[in-house]
């Protein structure tokens, strides 16, 4: 995989196992007809000239049926109108998108057949009906008898925690109850494929979790393929088989979430040593990359960051020094912080994803320096 | 950061939570549920129907005004006309009632498509309604129906309470009634369909909207009998049949068929433009991403 430790820096953004591209180039190497969703060279840019702001450029991936996918990004990266894209809700300028190998804006109906989308959260159904009544709406106006389902939204309503309120109306529900009812009627009306844009904003903590366990479980036990989208990394962490990082319109990355944090191995180690003096720290400081020096009680405790190879250097030379190890602790990054350095260090993205991704893949030889400086591709050029 | 104890984090790491739930399972293990459709179009008229009803009634105030209002404005111009002009207002009672009832049903067909669509745009069930297996067109014709049925349940509720007022006798065949009366609405309906296809695109078009329903007054009351042209506007002739179906007992089989074939060809005419414009104005709003914006 581009971007591993052990492997050179080449500022290639890491790819899925499944080889599939990250922009363009031919697009995903994966049969059409196969995946669950497929799509090819979209690009969407709304106005025109001076005004001219590109959404979506040259987006390309494929979701594998049984898959869920987590779509990061800024504020602005485009990852809502790359999803109405492939719903066809937003038509883009270039590039086609198919859900089961059917093209959805060719044959739109054949497409709906299998995917619905729950986009804005809370919104979505109608707060005057009651739970059930939505669950039935949704479900009769994507083909189903209502009665004929009234047993599987029965079992949806028990999973999700909302049977005691079967017969209440949303709008008298809690926030985090209201969101269970609209992924409640995404899921009445028995699709294959749901993309989830933001399911889980401005729900707390608890209600946050128990949505979780739920998109698993219904994963798990329906086969659904999911594409979720948001800015919670945990329930990304939590429920995603693979991320899809976007900025400024692009995919700058597209792997596992296991790998993707793998790729950060080497930022990871607190050391604690006693017996170090300036000497010896300088020659550590000139060789490594240690940063955070600092004394304590007589200790000297520092950061370094280093793959494994060069941790075993830098014990190595520790012991040359005649160091007494006094601790090491692994500093574990989390998906979050590998979303603010691939996404350009600011929570907003901005110019420099590719440069920083580059400085990260280059820092995980342990001895080079980060990159820095304007950005050096297209996905960091200010639009 | 977190962190963990151990020179190799990976080795420490939950692999069902931080590196994701794919190692378990793996994404392709689980084939693609087939989808089975269990209902058709009838499921989908009578779904969207109920929905119809249901959310005219959870609104309670709003409902009930709609009918105040239009029996109060009737009963200010009843009993405003006999005071002013007495006996003679009272001759054209009759015209007065059935014109007030087809302004009401008319008026319902056309505000009701019209506030359908921003309702639904503002609600974030538009775009939903747009992914639907059924596709877009047979769904809108299905809220249409719906607006149209429950506008003759409440206008049939006003013309009742009109007649009880003035203690007026009308001809009532619904056989005659019904369909000219469709037929009428059907092109405000359309009329409806295209502002509520330009609100989809430009969100805030209620001054015209709004002045639209004063026009509704002139077209129903417009002279097809004098003006050879003027019946083919919307809602005129319709109107001056209606006048003589209710007031003449007039029957359905006893119009000529020229002005049958101008009644039904102005309603396909109206409804079928008022849905190319819906259909062109959705595209564009899909263009420029605001389908579900309000």
């Amino acid at each position: 995989m581009a971007g591993t430790p052990s492997e050179p820096s080449t500022g290639q953004v890491p790819r899925s196992s499944d080889e599939t591209s990250a922009n363009g180039a031919g697009g995903p190497a994966v049969d059409p007809d196969e995946a669950a969703i497929h799509v090819d060279g979209l690009a969407k840019t709304f106005d025109s000239g001076a005004e001219a702001v590109t959404a979506v450029e040259d987006v390309s991936f494929a979701v594998e049926p049984g898959e869920v996918v987590g779509l990061l990004g800024p504020n602005g990266a485009g990852k809502t109108t790359m999803i109405k894209s492939i719903l066809g809700l937003v038509l883009p300028d270039e590039g086609e998108a198919r859900v089961h190998g059917t093209d959805v804006h060719d044959h739109p109906r054949q497409a709906y057949e299998h995917v619905d989308a729950m986009l804005e959260g809370a919104r979505n159904d109608y707060w005057r009906l009651t739970v059930r009544e939505n669950l039935r709406y949704f479900a009769a106006i994507r083909g189903q008898d209502p009665d004929a389902v009234g047993d599987r939204h029965a079992a949806l309503l028990e999973h999700l925690d909302l049977a005691e309120k079967a017969d209440t109306a949303v709008r008298d529900l809690s926030r985090g109850m209201k969101q269970k009812v609209t992924l409640a009627s995404v899921l009445a009306g028995d699709v294959s494929v749901a993309f989830l844009d933001e399911p889980t904003l401005g729900l707390d903590v608890e209600s946050s979790l128990k949505l979780r366990r739920e998109l698993t479980r219904l994963v798990d036990e329906r086969g659904l393929t999911l594409v979720l989208s948001s800015h919670d990394m945990e329930v990304i962490e939590d429920v995603c088989d693979r991320v899809i990082i976007m900025s400024e319109g692009r995919v700058i990355v597209d792997d596992t979430v296991e790998n993707l944090l793998a790729g950060f191995e080497t930022q990871g180690y607190r050391i604690t040593v006693r017996g170090a003096d300036e000497t010896t720290l300088d020659d550590l400081r000139e060789r490594f990359d240690l940063t955070d020096i600092e004394r304590v009680d007589g200790r000297v405790r520092f950061e370094v960051a280093a793959d494994t190879a060069t941790f075993y250097r830098l014990t190595d030379a520790m012991e040359a020094h005649g160091l007494d190890l006094a601790g090491v602790e692994t500093v574990q990054p989390d998906l979050a912080e590998a979303f603010v350095e691939m996404t350009g260090g600011d929570a907003r993205g901005g110019p420099g994803a590719s440069a920083d991704r580059q400085g990260w893949a280059a820092n995980a030889g342990g001895e080079a320096p980060r990159a820095s400086g304007p950005p050096a591709s297209d996905g960091g050029e200010p639009r | 950061m977190t962190t963990a104890e151990g020179p190799d984090r990976g080795e420490s790491r939950d692999p069902g939570s931080a590196a994701g739930r794919g190692q378990g399972r793996g994404p392709g293990s689980v084939a693609p549920p087939r989808t089975e459709r269990t209902g058709g179009y009838y499921h989908l008229l009578k779904a969207v129907v109920y929905r119809d009803l249901l959310v005219w009634v959870r609104y309670p105030l709003n409902a009930a005004l709609g009918l105040f209002m239009g029996v109060f404005f009737f009963a200010l111009m009843f009993y405003g006309g006999t005071l002013v002009a007495g006996q003679a207002f009272s001759d054209s009672i009759e015209g007065l009632i059935v014109g007030y009832f087809l302004w009401t049903l008319s008026l319902g067909a056309y505000q009701g498509v019209m506030s359908d669509i921003q309702s639904e745009a503002s609600w974030g069930t538009l775009e939903r309604h747009y992914m639907t297996p059924f596709g877009f067109g047979p769904v809108v014709f299905a809220k249409a129906i719906a607006i149209v049925f429950r506008t003759f349940l409440t206008s049939t509720v006003i013309l009742a309470v009109m007649l009880l007022m003035t203690g007026t006798t009308l001809e009532l065949n619904l056989v005659t009634v019904l369909p000219v009366a469709t037929l009428t609405i059907v092109g405000a309906l359309g009329l409806g369909l295209v502002m509520g296809g330009l609100s989809v695109l430009y969100k805030r078009i209620s001054n015209a909207a709004n002045l639209l329903q004063f026009a509704f007054i002139g077209l129903i009351s417009a002279p097809v009998f004098d003006l050879w042209w003027a019946r083919f506007l919307p809602l005129a002739q319709g109107s001056a049949m209606l006048q003589r179906a209710m007031r003449d007992g007039v029957r359905l089989w006893e119009f000529d068929p020229l002005t049958l074939g101008v009644l039904v060809g102005t309603a396909l005419l109206y409804v079928g433009a008022g849905y190319a414009v819906f259909g062109l104005t959705t595209r564009r709003a899909r263009r420029l991403g605001v389908l579900g914006d309000y």
